[in-house]
């Protein structure tokens, strides 16, 4: 089988055969497919049966407004939706007067008004029409669009929800009209109350139509010019794979796979090692990436928020960016604070010792300064890097202290930066990091976390096999997935249990039809739900699969008050249950990329390849510290590494502290913990 | 709690009271007057410069004046 | 005098807060960190409509007595509460009795004038034990979405003592050891509506309290007491200084604003005036609020501590938009106030209920008096009111259904400033709440909202444009009890700056049954023309007598002519807000921008000759032909250079 993950500076391609993983690392291309396919040449893809793609490419995209000219039909007097959001501030704009919504028509709307058009008609909550859907009126408005020569149309109508007759009627006008375009109704994308956010996803869903269906056409035909004859699966928001055929009918919720595949990647690669509870941190080059997977489950959450407030309603796996990586910015504020990030060089011009016209100093620059990267042995050699350039640049850092000063600081920054996103995940989460093991990836992950072991009180960092291609890998680790939801306001009493029967039958039977079969396949069913008299649900509340009966209810109800409690820490059992959303999915298993094992040294020791002083940061004592170097291909199962270390590898660097040590697993994982 | 009548004056101003014989340690000026204020903490009755706006004098209310000169707590009868 | 903080060598900071620069700085984003994830959890469990679908509610964490009660943290909500917060906080407390308090104790309070905004606002205080001492508060206060009196939920305008209005709880206690303490929590239920809601509401803002004292103390245990005091300090003397180096910016001098309230709910004889006069030297403002109106005679007042966070944050957002909100940004402003004012009433009569009507004007005339001090930094006014609608009635199984701030001009536009125009949907700049999504609103009360939509032409015409004026037409389907509280429309709350100018003023209406039943099949709304509004009722504004048309040259329909309006089904009200203020010369647009503002048709062909000297030629209908809209280039340049400007 063969993987790939698109990020927006690389792209790495992963193809396991006979049990041996090889990895390649391409800068990602304009041109999305050609590196992709360049991957894939490498690798070689002819004997392949499975093709798993992930990608940020949807979110990319909208993040820079590269978007097609789609048209935006509503119901008459609602046209501007997708202007009003939901209408609030973030805390940071509390008192700025220059806080504008990102995507409102004052700044970078996705849809401009002109192409947002009201259609005569309007249903109410109760399903029944109040105003019948004027045919001539719709022409007209479609005709307007036709001339505009837009590409494709996202529908959404007050209430289409509960009744869609109107869209569906919509939608063949388009078809008359404009002929085959792709149009997305959001009765069909996502049938879940309040308009905005049921808008926004469908509008996304046409964007991703237009982007990735030519992107994705144009790769099969290159993966077949190849020689490629397997299966292709796309990976959804939560790294669900998902045949790409089926995937495509409904892609915005491939809008953000990447990262997701490396939460997955991490569930699958804990539960080999036995590490049910894990903190993911994906360090990359602009973001954190931060995760928690409990009892070997990756957090998964009903919706993802693409800027503030800019929502689309797709399972994704819960995944917090912090503004901290290898490329963030060090600067000084106007209130003379030094701050690392948000602001990150990217990969061009990138960090100032890169030599590529970057000016800014950042955190790989300080970490070259320290001696933590090597500047012959980045990326393994083929990539040098100039520390006189990173010096010219703490020169230039306008703070009142000596360099090395500078340098402590920022790292000391840098490296906080990080543990507060950590914290304020694992708050949010409610987790107890001293139950978690810390699990460090991304191209920057290794190499700052460990120092984070203390502080943030974790039980160990695991430094996993391949950690600079992590994400990659992760989509050889999952299952095919196949997930279909429907909102239905209904109150849970006994006498309902026919009506949800029917939702999930229905939910399945579509699912089922995919599959081809019904035996074998297991079905996992739940729902999200809230007392009478909220309006957020409680979400993904578990219910068994089966006929549903008056029993089942009573079952959904009990299971209800027990989530809501563990996560709210009280209940009200005297209040009714509302039922809104309906979710099931069923799993197809695949087989997993197998991790190789490493053998069990003999005798003697692990080879210490260098040995330097590290500069500006010291030890407890205030000593210089002296790191032995290792080169992690040389590691074998048993090896005890006592810090102060460095394990080089192509990809990546681990920094073991002192008081810390670094054992080796049985897969080649490195364990960083306590003395 | 307070029996208090709608002011009869349409517009409500506050008296800036003439404190002679101060001279502003900073700007040397004797436009130095005392009068009510309110800023973080709470009610003062401050005396000020009211050319430069120097404090020679920050007093904080006493504390059954906490909620204004006119607002009091039966309460405090008690 | 205090040396700025970022002025100390690090042995000056160690010795002032009792730890290093980086602690201090680590603790203040964590405090921060804690009361984001206290409100996090109330916002999702919620039951009142008016905290979970309108975020009416702030948390903030404050320091201990010996500290004088500073306010170090505070929620991503309405700044209207989060400024009296700090009071709330020191009088309750206070007043209470510090020796009264025990470990497991949690006080309330509601009363305007010890805590600021109104009664239905009650601040809910969790004091932080730590070796039998309190170290800090952690506090919530949240809209309870009825408190007694004589109009249900409390919107109303005709409220004209504190009995009226409803319950005021002095500072008391609510749970004593944890467990809630029963003669308060039925002393609640006994005098309000709504009980079955405010049981859940509260016991779930007792969870959020304990979430942040929990937190909190892990911090303490993780970095000490001293350090913990001594980041407070600091966070609030960096917000100071934020504050003053802000302040310091603006050119010495005296600076004169207003602003007009319309009426009161008594009659329309008198308007209620805001003034200002800020007389900046150096470092140091005062801003004097004497030429004042006396307190309106209805509850549309505000109280001193309304006034003050008014006054604090306006100056805010104009010269220190970025630092957070805390006790430090209010000590350089000295406020002078009178007594008695519409934004420092006294009780029992004129009681405080819609404060931020007069504190959102109080506001703008701040951003007036200063706007030409700022130059380029001056910010168009903002929609100036909430004019929140309120209804309630019974559904045919007898149930009752309570409609709030969804369907009247809750949400309207700010002004524009240097950066861009203004956004069209956002609410008053003292407020931040979530929309109430249509259909959720829809499943709630039986309404149907078939307008949510923006005015050609309302925006304050500049380089930027003040946001757009919001229409909002609710048909509602059964009969109830509706009550409209639309306070500025007299004069414009949207005006232009830095040569930008005026957006337009809204207005509300009433149509009959017949009216929707004359249009509803042709146009499934009721149209925007002259012949609509001839068959309208005029609720409120400043309309021509004869077609009740927008007319800013006609006249002040008073809106308590009819205090209550008992509706059938069938009945339409119409809600236009105010425009929002341009920022900058409008024969300075870039005519490109111009043309796509009249395809996205925020701007009408003859709106941009008359605006903005532009000539649009190409089509005569936008609405049809977007693309074909184009600019004369020459007839603009003509038009321009002719024009008396």
């Amino acid at each position: 089988m063969i993987s790939v993950d698109v990020g927006g500076t690389f792209t790495d391609v992963v193809a396991v055969e006979k049990g041996k993983v090889r990895v390649k690392k391409l800068p990602t291309s304009k041109t999305r497919e050609k590196a992709v396919l360049e991957g894939l040449a490498a690798l070689g893809v002819k004997d392949k049966k499975t093709f798993n793609h992930a990608s940020t490419i949807g979110l990319n995209s909208i993040l820079t407004r590269n978007l097609p000219k789609i048209g935006f039909l509503t119901t008459w007097g609602h046209r501007d939706i997708l202007d009003m959001g939901r209408g609030w501030r973030p805390l940071d704009a509390l008192t700025n007067p220059s806080w504008r919504r990102s995507f409102g028509d004052a700044m970078r709307p996705l849809v401009p008004r002109y192409l947002r058009r009201g259609i005569k008609e309007r249903i109410l909550q109760t399903g029944e029409v109040l105003i019948d859907l004027d045919a001539a009126q719709a022409r007209e408005e479609l005709e307007t669009l036709k001339r505009q020569n837009i590409e494709g149309i996202a529908i959404c109508l007050i209430n289409a929800y509960v009744n869609n007759d109107h869209e569906v009627r919509l939608r063949e006008l388009v078809k008359e009209v404009l002929g085959d375009i792709p149009v997305s109704i959001s009765s069909e994308v996502s049938p879940l109350a309040k308009e905005y956010t049921r808008a926004s996803t469908t509008v996304v869903d046409t964007f991703m139509k237009l982007i990735m269906g030519q992107y994705v056409d144009n790769l099969l035909k290159g993966a077949e010019k190849l020689g490629f004859r397997g299966n292709t699966n796309l990976a959804d928001c939560a790294a669900m794979l998902i045949p790409h055929k089926f995937s495509m009918q409904k892609p915005f919720r491939n809008i953000f796979s990447g990262p997701a595949a490396g939460t997955v990647s991490a569930a699958y690669f804990g539960r080999l090692i036995n590490e049910e509870h894990l903190i993911c941190c994906d360090i990359g080059g602009t973001t954190s990436d931060i995760s928690i997977v409990r009892e070997g489950k990756p957090t998964v959450r009903t919706e993802f928020e693409i800027e503030q407030d800019m929502i689309v309603n797709t399972l994704a796996n819960e995944i917090f960016s912090i503004g901290a990586g290898g490329g963030s910015i060090v600067h000084v504020s106007p209130t003379g604070e030094l701050l690392v990030g948000p602001e990150s060089a990217g990969g061009d011009p990138g960090p100032a010792c890169y030599d590529k016209g970057g000016k800014s100093l950042t955190t790989t620059d300080i970490c070259l300064l320290i001696g933590i990267v090597d500047a012959d042995r980045f990326m393994g050699g083929e990539m040098p890097l100039y520390p006189k350039l990173a010096r010219e640049a703490v020169e230039r850092l306008n703070i009142k202290l000596p360099n090395e000063e500078k340098i402590r600081f920022a790292y000391a920054v840098a490296l906080n930066n990080i543990a507060e996103g950590i914290t304020d995940v694992c708050v949010s989460s409610g987790v107890d990091p001293r139950d978690y093991s810390l699990l460090a990836y991304g191209s920057a992950g290794p190499m700052l976390l460990p120092a984070l072991l203390e502080e943030l009180r974790v039980k160990r960092v695991i430094v996993p096999p391949n950690p600079g291609a992590f994400s990659a890998l992760g989509l050889l680790s999952t299952d095919l997935v196949f997930t279909n939801e429907r909102t239905a306001y209904m109150v849970l009493t006994p006498d309902k249990a026919e009506k949800i029967d029917k939702v999930y039958q229905e939910l399945e039977d579509v699912m089922i039809k995919e599959i081809g079969k019904r035996e074998g396949i297991e079905i996992e069913r739940t729902f999200d739900g809230m007392y009478v008299g909220q309006t957020w649900t409680t979400s993904l509340v578990s219910m068994p699969a089966g006929r549903i009966t008056a029993e089942t209810i009573r079952e959904m109800i009990a299971n209800f008050n027990t989530e809501y409690e563990k996560r709210a820490g009280n209940k009200f059992e005297y209040l009714p249950v509302m039922g809104v959303t309906y979710r099931s999915r069923i799993m197809v298993p695949l087989p997993k990329a197998p991790y190789e094992k490493v053998s069990q040294r003999q005798a003697g020791r692990p080879k210490t390849q260098r040995k330097k002083v590290l500069s500006c940061i010291k030890d407890s004592k205030g000593n210089d510290i002296e790191v032995s170097e290792y080169d992690r291909e040389e590691l074998m199962l048993g090896d005890v590494i006592k810090g102060p270390a460095i394990i080089r590898e192509p990809m990546s660097t681990t920094h073991i502290l002192e008081g810390q040590k670094a054992v080796i697993g049985k897969y080649g994982e490195i364990y960083v913990e306590r003395s | 709690m307070n029996r208090h009548r709608r002011p009869a004056e349409k517009f409500l101003y506050v008296e800036k009271k003439d404190v002679p014989g101060k001279i502003c340690p900073e700007c040397r000026s004797s436009n130095v007057k005392e009068y009510p204020i309110l800023s973080d903490g709470g009610w003062f009755t401050v005396t000020k410069c009211q050319d430069c706006l120097f404090s020679l004098q920050r007093t904080p209310f006493p504390p059954e004046a906490r909620l204004g000169s006119k607002l009091r707590l039966l309460s405090d009868y008690l | 005098m205090r040396k700025p903080v970022k002025d100390l060598s690090a042995k000056e900071f160690d010795q002032l807060y009792n730890c290093d620069r980086f602690s201090a700085l680590v603790l203040g984003n964590r405090y921060r960190y804690i009361v984001k994830h206290m409100c996090t959890g109330l916002l999702t469990r919620a039951f009142s409509i008016i905290l979970r679908d309108w975020y009416d509610f702030a948390g903030t964490i404050s320091g201990p007595p010996e500290l004088n009660y500073p306010m170090v943290a505070v929620s991503d909500s309405l700044i209207l509460f989060i400024g009296t917060m700090p009071y709330a906080v020191s009088n309750t407390v206070e007043e209470y009795g510090v020796s009264n308090i025990e470990p497991g104790d949690v006080l309330l309070c509601n009363d305007p004038y010890r805590k600021g905004t109104h009664v239905m606002d009650t601040c809910f205080i969790r004091p932080v034990f730590y070796q039998g001492k309190i170290v800090a508060f952690i506090n919530l206060t949240a809209h309870l979405l009825d408190m007694g009196g004589i109009v249900p939920g409390g919107f109303g305008a005709e409220k004209v003592n504190i009995f009226e209005n409803g319950l005021v709880i002095p500072p008391s206690v609510l749970y004593k050891k944890n467990k809630p303490y029963p003669p308060t929590w039925k002393l609640l239920f006994d005098n309000t509506r709504y009980g079955e809601v405010l049981l859940p509401d509260i016991k779930t803002i007792y969870e959020s309290l304990r979430l942040g004292e929990q937190l909190l103390l892990e911090s303490i245990e993780k970095y000490g007491l001293d350090a913990i005091h001594g980041a407070m300090r600091y966070s609030c003397d960096v917000a100071e200084d934020a504050a003053v180096e802000g302040i310091s910016k603006l050119p010495d001098g005296v600076y004169v604003g207003e602003e007009l309230v319309d009426a009161d709910g008594i009659d329309d004889t008198e308007e209620y005036r805001l003034r200002v006069k800020i007389t900046k030297k150096k470092s140091r403002i005062e801003v004097d609020l004497s030429g004042t109106s006396r307190q309106a005679r209805t509850c549309i007042n505000a109280g001193w501590l309304d006034a003050e966070d008014a006054v604090v944050m306006a100056l805010k957002f104009l010269v220190d938009p970025l630092a957070p909100v805390n006790s430090g940004s209010f000590r350089p402003v000295d406020l002078v106030l009178p007594e008695g004012t519409v934004v420092s009433a006294l009780p029992p009569e004129g009681p405080i209920y819609l404060y931020w009507e007069m504190t959102n004007p109080l506001l703008l005339a701040v951003w007036k008096a200063l706007s030409n001090a700022v130059g380029a930094d001056a910010v168009g006014g903002d929609v100036g009111s909430l004019t929140i609608h309120s209804a309630n009635g019974l559904w045919p199984d007898g149930r009752l259904w309570l409609n709030q701030s969804v369907v009247g001009g809750e949400h309207g536009p700010w002004g524009a400033n240097k950066v861009a125009d203004g956004d069209n949907y956002s609410t008053i700049v003292l407020a931040n709440s979530y929309d109430t999504s249509t259909e959720a609103a829809e499943a709630d009360s039986p309404v149907v909202l078939l307008r949510k939509e923006y005015v050609t032409d309302s925006g304050g015409p500049g380089i930027h444009r003040g946001g757009s004026a919001v229409r909002r037409d609710s048909l509602w389907l059964l009969p109830g009890e509706h009550r409209c509280v639309p306070l500025h429309f007299k004069t414009p709350s949207g005006f232009g700056v830095f040569g930008g100018r005026d957006g337009t003023q809204g207005a509300v209406w009433l149509f009959e049954p017949k009216v929707w039943r004359k249009y509803k099949e042709k146009y499934g709304l009721i149209p925007v023309t002259t012949d609509v509004y001839n068959e309208s009722i005029p609720i409120a504004g400043v309309l021509n007598s004869k077609t009740k048309e927008l007319d800013s040259k006609g006249e002040y329909f008073w809106p308590w002519r009819q205090k209550v309006w008992h509706i059938d089904a069938e009945y339409i009200f119409r809600y236009q807000t105010n425009g929002g203020g341009g920022w900058g010369d409008p024969f300075q647009k870039d005519p490109e921008i111009v043309r796509q503002q009249v395809r996205d048709e925020y701007v009408s062909i003859e709106g941009a000759r008359r605006d903005y000297g532009v000539v649009i030629i190409g089509t005569n209908d936008p609405h049809k032909e977007p693309e074909k809209i184009e600019v004369d280039w020459e007839e603009t340049q003509k038009l321009r250079r002719n024009s008396s400007r």
